[in-house]
């Protein structure tokens, strides 16, 4: 399928490459279909694509890139929706992808939401932006990174 | 801020149509019931950050964007990348 992406042009889209968040995003809650692209550079940045809404796209960074020691804190629910056993940790680079969506608005610092990290299951490719329980991380965490030389 | 100190079963009122009901209390933990007219969106309060930020990441991405696009060739899926 080809997919026209108003950032990127058109994209050949691979089925087994998107990822489904079965109750959407806050704030976007009818998209349901995405497909993340890396940068290919090591700990590049990923793009979170719509393949519903052309000029939608999220900016990410693996949670680890930017806090090394992150352990994911799921809900029960997104526990759930994952697919995932209610108790027990869950691998990082293993079973699951969790990504911290950027904002980076001109003229104010950038910061990560690492509260609430993109959580995809790398075999099923289902996602939840899963907010974690406690508040150990805020929605606007600091950024420590040159943005111009992130998008060259 | 207003301060009420309530008991399991006991509730509270927020103008005509909001009621804030206290259903159980226990282990650090507090079950709430709301009982709230439909256009009244009731939500965990981080879900109404995480929305707002949200809404503004996609808008800064989708105005600004980044200053030099990549090309689509440099950037490969995310998921054939990291599942082999």
């Amino acid at each position: 399928m080809i997919f026209v992406s108003a950032h990127f042009g058109p994209i050949d889209v691979n089925e087994s490459s998107t990822i489904e968040f079965p109750e959407g995003l806050p704030g976007f809650e009818e998209r349901r279909r995405f497909l993340p692209l890396q940068h290919a550079q090591p700990d590049g940045l990923i793009f979170l694509q719509s393949l519903e809404a052309a000029d939608l796209c999220f900016l990410a960074l693996p949670v680890r890139s930017l806090r090394p020691e992150y352990e994911i804190a799921l809900m029960p629910e997104d526990r759930e929706t994952l697919g995932l056993p209610q108790e027990g940790p869950v691998g990082i680079g293993r079973e699951v992808v969790a990504l911290a969506i950027l904002s980076l608005v001109e003229g104010q610092p950038p910061t990560a939401n690492l509260r609430s990290p993109v959580v995809i299951h790398m075999k099923s490719r289902i996602a939840v932006q899963a907010i974690r329980p406690d508040d150990r991380y805020q929605c606007r965490e600091a950024l420590v990174l040159e943005v111009e030389a992130v998008c060259s | 801020m207003l301060v009420i100190r309530r008991h399991p079963g006991q509730a509270i009122q927020i103008g005509e149509d909001v009621e804030v009901l206290v259903i159980d209390c226990g282990s650090g933990r507090v079950k709430l019931g709301i009982r709230a007219p439909k256009q009244v969106h009731v939500m965990r309060s981080e879900v109404r950050h995480t929305r707002e930020e949200n809404l503004v990441a996609a808008r800064a991405f989708a105005t600004a964007g980044c200053e030099s696009p990549p090309e689509t060739s440099a950037v490969v899926p995310l998921l054939l990348a990291v599942v082999p």
